[in-house]
């Protein structure tokens, strides 16, 4: 009887002390990203699997549309209610990282056994580092090549796609069928990021960057982009087209070579009706340096979080997932070390390829932390050139003279 | 107390009452944004201090700024062209569609009801329709002008220097029309039909019936109509995104567009507030020259 | 001047005017059934070669659009009618006299709509963060653009007040009505079309309300549909397709509604001039 009471009341007053212990204390994650708002993706995805396998995290994920990603965040670090984790496009990255608003995570990278600094392509990398210190990484990335219709080749007696920007203005010569609305080439050199996007590339395969833009090289390949507009065999509307709508045009059979990327497989393969492929971006000289664009978006871990290690691992899982980013998201890996798979379409198969070797070429745009307002003077240069307002190199210097007063501030 | 209660039933506390219930909400909820925008052109910004009212002041440095940036000249010209070509056409286009509609045949009304499509299409909808429209290659625009024998070869609205600012106009137009053409009806509709039938049986014409009776009787819809629609195209802003972001080369940039691009895209928010400081300016000239006009207006 | 054409006519010229303005809707209609890279087709279809118009359902489904459309709604609903309550009054006053009291709240009622609403976001949002209304993001929203709307509403409203005679409500003040009465029973019944009007417009352009819906509505159960839409923008690519099919089911109904509305409206106010 004695014992019996003596051992409901230990059990009793165990069960208390147990229940008095806090449980595993929840904590809750905010990530924000572009993912998941059409269809399941990257982000949204690997936040929910997470939240389920971890008991004691609890991740709210978060759709934000692509415009609104820098400016929903800027206003929720100023009231206050900054997400833990956010994925910024990969030339914003430096507008947060340069002022110490992502988190430093060098050293847990370091020390970390699921990442590996040294897998990630130099591009996207440096898009996330900042004075020698990572702040972030590279979600997925991808980058342009030359996309060129086969059949319209082989009847200009083509057989394979230009390697110099002057071959291009040769070929385009050649493609260019005025009776039938075909144009040799189209691109997209809009008033925006996208036409910095596809110009950069140029500057920077002519031995400068974002720092030096007014290159001779620079100038040569805007004169020659200027000649295939004025002779009619690049459109006029290739100041006002992004990508998306350029590379329709070159889909539906209107021009026979196009400049764009990876995203444009899918919608090509069903609706291109002749046979294309796609090569790596031309150079300027024959056999000389490669450059491309790098495109893509970078996780962070914003610098104010309360949460940083439990940030940490849920980095760490997206990151050890990044196998599944192109079987099942469509997207490319910012690491050499991973095979994609083989879908089985000949065509994105082969296209995949090239894009894959471009990306050893892609230099990132920047990074620097006034990004965008050497983007304008960039796309305003081009267009100025592109339009004849300007000769190429007075265009190209003007924005040398706006982009050194943003770089000596 | 009961003075109190009478003289807000009854008095000039009735119409205080009135009009500060609606100046207060308008006051809080969009005079203290403005108070902030302004505020903010005189101060030094950064995205950690977007969230307070006080930040180091600047004096007019970022008036300075602005002016030597080099597109701000042909921001202003653009601006200019594009609020005067914008609100004539759609004045003009509108009060001739209010005219006619005016008069009486089957269908009428609810054939003018349509033209309000304008208005319930999303921005980003009627973009995107626009830039196709007004593409050079597949636009519909120039395949209708090439078939009435108009222009020969393909005009490329949106990305000839020459063209781009009235590429936004004309969509602007047709996106304004509606809103000219249904207020003026409006006003058209209060004119009491017997003043026409007398100045007839005087001998008026058309013409002089118009003048002379139709538009003074207009004139606070008219005044009411233009002021508004100059502040709406000031503001108008989802046809840039969509048609020419401005471009090429800032030809069909205007102040409010530059304004966002600023503060949105290149995330500078003391020159993006400055602009629309500026642009303030404009409208408050054009506003006080509204409101001088009504007091010649005749009541009832 | 005696009109030789006939009604008819008239009736002609009419459709013919309103096709060729309708040209972007129509437009919008095929867009939706074409494929993707059909859009850049040169030269452009007038229809398309093969229509899909199993989009339709399928955004219908995609998008939960019984919800956006719903807080659509409720935000337009609520934004015409905090509108009409204050701006209504405010419009009556300004209307009745002309003094230099009446010039500057006119002036400040126009002066306080001009800044874009891009610009007015971030302060807002600050602001209604510090007294928590971000917790109610549909309440937040209607109240920004009650305020946006509102001075538009009452320079319009204004105007139509203009057109009553003062002489009505000057006799009613004798016959022993107070102001409030005189303005409840004979004022307000006869601008009773106007305000209708611009109540209606106030609704529909508020339907569309999308820069403060984007950025103070986060969770999206309670988005509208103008939110919704832009969801089809992606970084690099765009489902043109989608968008036009979405738009159709959010406009058409509007559309539809909008025209038979202001059949009844409008024709109360051209058969009743005031005499």
């Amino acid at each position: 009887m004695q014992y019996t009471k003596l051992g409901l009341l230990a059990g009793l007053a165990f069960g208390a002390l147990v229940a008095a212990t806090p449980a595993y204390a929840q904590v809750t994650l905010k990530v924000w990203s572009i993912d998941g708002n059409d269809r399941p993706g990257i982000a949204d995805t690997f936040s929910k699997e997470f939240d389920e396998a971890n008991e004691d995290i609890v991740v709210e994920y978060r759709y934000i549309p692509f415009d609104e990603l820098v400016n929903e965040t800027l206003r929720a670090f100023a009231t206050g209610n900054a997400p833990d984790i956010v994925s910024f496009d990969n030339p914003d990255f430096a507008l947060f990282s340069s002022r110490g608003a992502m988190l430093d995570i060098t050293d847990r990278v370091a020390n970390s056994e699921i990442i590996s600094k040294a897998e990630y392509f130099e591009g996207p990398l440096n898009s996330v580092t900042w004075d020698g210190k990572l702040f972030g990484l590279p979600k997925y990335t991808d980058t342009i090549g030359i996309f060129y219709n086969k059949d319209l080749f082989a009847k200009a007696g083509l057989t394979e796609p230009p390697t110099t920007w002057a071959q291009v203005a040769e070929y385009a010569e050649k493609l260019t069928d005025p009776a039938n609305n075909v144009y040799g080439i189209t691109f997209s050199a809009r008033a925006g990021e996208e036409g910095t996007f596809q110009f950069l590339p140029v500057i920077q395969m002519s031995g400068g960057n974002a720092d030096k833009v007014n290159t001779e090289g620079a100038a040569q390949v805007l004169d020659i982009w200027k000649s295939l507009i004025d002779n009619g065999y690049a459109s006029r509307d290739v100041l006002s087209l992004g990508q998306w709508d350029s590379t329709g045009v070159f889909n539906s059979g209107n021009a026979a070579m196009a400049i764009s990327g990876p995203w444009e497989i899918d919608r090509m393969v069903e609706d291109a009706k002749f046979d294309w492929g796609v090569a790596l971006l031309p150079t300027i000289e024959e056999g000389g340096a490669r450059s491309s664009a790098l495109g893509g978006f970078n996780w962070g871990i914003m610098a104010n979080t309360q949460h940083p290690d439990e940030a940490f691992r849920l980095l760490e899982y997206y990151v050890s997932q990044e196998d599944r980013l192109f079987p099942e998201f469509g997207n490319l890996p910012a690491r050499g070390d991973i095979e994609l798979p083989v879908t089985g379409i000949e065509k994105k198969d082969a296209a995949l390829k090239v894009f894959q070797e471009q990306l050893q070429y892609a230099q990132p745009r920047g990074p620097h932390p006034e990004w965008q307002k050497i983007s304008k003077a960039i796309y305003d240069a081009e267009q100025q050139a592109l339009t004849g307002q300007m000769p190429a190199m007075d265009a190209l210097n003007q924005a040398q003279t706006v982009i050194d007063g943003i770089f000596n501030q | 107390m009961s003075r109190f209660f009478s003289w807000l039933r009854d008095g000039v506390g009735f119409d205080i009452l009135l009009v500060g219930a609606a100046l207060a909400f308008l006051l809080a909820l969009a005079g203290a944004p403005l108070l902030y925008n302004v505020l903010m052109s005189f101060q030094q910004v950064d995205m950690f201090t977007l969230g307070v009212l006080f930040r180091p002041f600047v004096g007019f440095d970022n008036y300075v700024a602005v002016v030597q940036q080099p597109e701000f000249w042909l921001v202003t010209r653009n601006t200019l062209i594009f609020v005067f070509g914008s609100m004539t056409g759609q004045f003009i286009l509108g009060f001739a569609l209010a005219l006619f509609f005016a008069q009486n045949f089957p269908g009428a009304a609810t054939i003018r009801g349509l033209f309000l499509v304008s208005w319930v299409m999303p921005g980003l909808v009627v973009g995107a329709i626009w830039s196709w429209i007004l593409a050079g290659d597949f636009g519909v625009l120039n395949v209708i002008l090439k078939g009435l024998g108009i222009i020969d070869a393909n005009v490329f609205w949106k990305s000839d220097p020459n063209f781009s600012i009235w590429a936004v106009i004309i969509a602007n137009i047709w996106l304004g029309l509606a809103f000219n053409m249904l207020l003026l009806s409006v006003g058209l509709a209060a004119i009491p039909r017997d003043l026409y039938e007398a100045a007839e049986l005087d001998g008026a014409n058309a013409f002089q019936r118009f003048w002379t009776i139709t538009l003074p009787m207009m004139r606070s819809t008219i005044g009411a109509v233009l002021s508004l629609g100059l502040i709406g195209t000031l503001q108008q802003f989802d046809l840039f995104p969509a048609l020419t972001e401005g471009g090429p080369a800032n030809t069909s940039n205007v102040a409010g567009f530059w304004s966002w691009q600023l503060s949105f895209q290149l995330y500078d928010f003391a020159k993006g507030a400055t602009v629309s400081v500026m642009m303030f300016l404009l409208v408050l000239f054009a506003s006080i020259v509204y409101v001088r006009s009504t007091r010649h207006e005749v009541r009832g | 001047m005696t009109r030789t054409y006939t009604p008819w006519f008239l009736l002609v010229v009419a459709l013919a005017l309103a096709a060729v303005y309708l040209f972007p809707l129509y437009w919008m209609y095929v867009t939706s059934l074409k494929t993707g890279s059909e859009i850049f087709a040169n030269p452009p279809t007038f229809w398309p070669n093969s229509p899909n118009p199993g989009v339709y359902p399928e955004v219908w489904a995609r998008r939960t659009m019984p919800t956006f459309l719903m807080n659509s709604v409720l935000i337009a609903g609520g934004v015409t009618a905090i509108t009409v309550i204050l701006g209504t009054g405010c419009a009556y006053v300004l209307a009745r006299y002309r003094n230099v009291w009446i010039d500057i709240g006119l002036f400040c009622v126009l002066m306080l709509q001009v800044l874009p609403a891009s610009v007015m976001v971030t302060p807002l949002f600050v602001g209604f963060n510090q007294i928590g209304l971000l917790n109610y993001p549909r309440t937040a929203v209607v109240l920004a653009a009650a305020a946006k709307a509102m001075p538009f509403f009452v320079v319009l409203v204004r105007a139509t007040f203009m057109s009553v005679p003062r002489e009505l409500e000057e006799a009613a003040l004798v016959d022993g009505n107070s102001r409030v009465g005189a303005f409840f029973s004979i004022v307000l019944p006869l601008a009773r079309n106007g305000i209708l009007v611009c109540a209606i417009l106030t609704f529909m352009s508020s339907f569309g309300e999308y820069i403060y819906s984007k950025s103070i509505i986060q969770s999206p159960l309670l988005q509208p549909a103008s939110v919704g839409l832009s969801g089809f923008l992606g970084p690099n690519s765009t489902d043109w397709s989608s968008i036009m099919a979405y738009s159709a089911i959010y406009v058409t109904p509007i559309l539809l509604a909008f025209v038979i509305l202001q059949r009844r409206i409008v024709s109360g106010l051209t058969s009743g001039a005031l005499k």
